[in-house]
């Protein structure tokens, strides 16, 4: 791997600027190999978060706090609550409770300790891993400008500006430089934001607030670009040999837009070394080995390789088949329970029974008689009456029980 | 040069990036857009992302004069955003811009996937571009009032 790295290293083009002798050969230098290192985002965003408590200043409530009265307990029998209480008269502040965290005055809970620890110690290999990470991640455009930068005019990544650059002394050159090598959105993006933060921070001397624009990176040290460009809003400038976290990855996010200078960039080998010789600044440095060699998923999924042993892709889709209710469909019925065919049909003949029965015999009842008949009840009737009519004309009691066949 | 492959981009970029649209819901809206260039459907997906992809299909507006452009990335320029996109400006009536954009995006083996969200936005920006003959709609969003009334 690191034959065929050293035999393809690609280059990256110097943008020249105005001011430069005019040399008609563009100048190129080789890519670092700081700028193929793996990209960790997740140890950039810890190492941030690490480093940037380093900056805090300790803070704490007065130790004396809610402690300067000579408060008491009551004790009980007073029907009041056992917290200390202020002693004497002739005030308010007399017989209120004291020292509690859930009193008025009184001092806050678990008060807060200048001796608190406020700063961390990160191991220097994680350091610089964080650094590497930063700075590859910042040749990426994709990545520059997921973090925001305006970088649609910049010829190219990473942005290379000729040495001529480190020894601008005025800002208004300063500034025809960035708008020659397409930086002057970013710079100007930058220079819009500036406005006032919102909330608390207004009235703890963090008034303002703006935009982070481009990194400048010189190589030589007492450049005079240092003068040059620092009162243009948003930018920052840092030696290579002193590159910082906090710059290279603003907020624990990757791909803050560098702009190097040519020095600069040519030294970045010698201070991070490369992926089998060791730094010459950073001793024993190496760059981190990668976790995958070939990180291009979709070119590994793609490949012959593993495409000539997966399983061909399932066409046809397998449906679970639609349960059907036995109590309603029969069919269903019938799969479960045989004998439910001689059930159904004995039951629809009986049914169909029933109901030529009943038919029949409404029918009988509805038909009109015939005049026999008729004339036969007519008779019966008649007979029936006379019957008790004669029946009812009794007179004499004796008759009537000699009828019944009572003695007395 | 340092090519970094676009899936292992899009890791880095699908949860934070400095296009994504935080205005709508707590974060538990069905869909995430992203106001990125490039992106055709305005949605944070890998697919359309114009950040991770090598190929990305740009429509938008071309200005004052109702015309429409239409980029292309392209592959050997990755690393200089000035000369990345390759533009073309239509200003054909709309079957022969939308016979432009699927020769430009499917038809040549481009992003034969894109085909249909580019026929999609090519159209909405058409529409967006069309003037009607009485003069643009005037928006009135402000409550109106009526006077002599309580």
């Amino acid at each position: 791997m690191a034959a065929a790295v050293a035999a393809v290293r690609p280059l990256v083009t110097v943008q020249s600027l105005e001011g430069d002798m005019a040399t008609d050969t563009i100048t190129t230098v080789a890519l670092p190999d700081v700028m193929k290192a793996s990209i960790r985002p997740d140890i950039v965003n810890f190492v941030h978060a690490q480093i940037s408590n380093n900056k805090r200043q300790p803070y704490a409530v007065s130790k004396k706090a809610g402690h300067q009265t000579s408060a008491e307990s009551w004790g009980t029998g007073r029907a009041v609550s056992r917290i200390p209480r202020v002693p004497g008269g002739g005030t308010h502040r007399a017989g209120q409770g004291a020292f509690g965290n859930m009193c008025r005055g009184g001092r806050m809970f678990a008060p807060t300790k200048i001796w608190r620890r406020w700063h961390r110690r990160v191991n220097v290999n994680q350091k610089r891993y964080a650094i590497v990470s930063a700075i590859a991640a910042s040749a990426i455009p994709s990545l520059v400008q997921a973090r925001g930068h305006r970088i649609e005019s910049v010829p190219e990544f990473p942005l290379v500006i000729s040495d001529s650059a480190e020894s601008l002394e005025k800002t208004s050159a300063a500034l025809k430089a960035l708008k020659q090598i397409g930086a002057a959105p970013d710079a100007d993006k930058a220079k819009e934001s500036h406005s006032i933060r919102p909330g608390k921070g207004k009235m703890r001397n963090r008034r303002y607030i703006n935009r982070k624009g481009p990194l400048l990176v010189y190589g030589s040290e007492g450049a005079k670009l240092v003068k040059a460009f620092r009162n243009i809003p948003g930018i920052d400038i840092v030696n290579v040999e002193r590159l910082n976290l906090l710059k290279l990855a603003p907020g624990g996010h990757l791909g803050r837009f560098v702009i190097w200078t040519k020095s600069a960039f040519e030294k970045l080998d010698s201070i991070y070394g490369s992926f089998d010789k060791a730094s010459e600044k950073k001793k024993g440095y190496v760059l981190p080995r990668a976790k995958m060699a070939n990180a291009d998923l979709a070119r590994i999924i793609n490949s012959d390789e593993v495409q000539s042993v997966v399983k061909p892709i399932k066409k046809e889709v397998k449906r679970a088949p639609l349960k059907k209710n036995p109590l309603k469909n029969l069919n269903a019925m019938l799969k479960l329970n045989p004998y439910a065919k001689t059930a159904r049909r004995m039951s629809l003949l009986a049914e169909a029974d029933r109901v030529k029965a009943k038919k029949e015999k409404l029918e009988k009842k509805r038909s009109p008689i015939t005049k026999e008949e008729a004339s036969a009840i007519k008779t019966a009737g008649k007979a029936w009456y006379q019957t008790m009519i004669s029946d009812s004309d009794y007179t004499e009691f004796e008759v009537f029980t000699k009828w019944l066949g009572v003695s007395q | 040069m340092a090519t970094v492959p676009g899936q292992l981009i899009w890791e880095m970029v699908k949860k934070n990036n400095c296009f994504l649209v935080k205005e709508f819901g707590r974060g538990n809206a069905g869909v995430q857009f992203s106001k990125e260039p490039n992106n055709l459907f305005n949605l944070n997906s890998y697919k359309y992302s114009g950040l991770a992809n090598r190929k990305t299909v740009m429509i938008q507006p071309g200005g004052k004069d109702l015309s429409v452009v239409l980029g292309t990335t392209k592959t050997k320029k990755q690393n200089k955003p000035a000369a990345m996109l390759h533009k073309s400006v239509m200003r054909k009536e709309f079957p022969r811009m939308a016979k432009a954009v699927t020769n430009q995006v499917s038809d040549n083996y481009y992003r034969p996937d894109l085909k249909k969200a580019a026929l999609a936005r090519l159209s909405a920006v058409h529409r967006s571009l069309k003037v009607t003959k009485s003069g643009p709609k005037k928006k009135n969003r402000q409550a109106v009032r009526i006077h002599g009334r309580k």
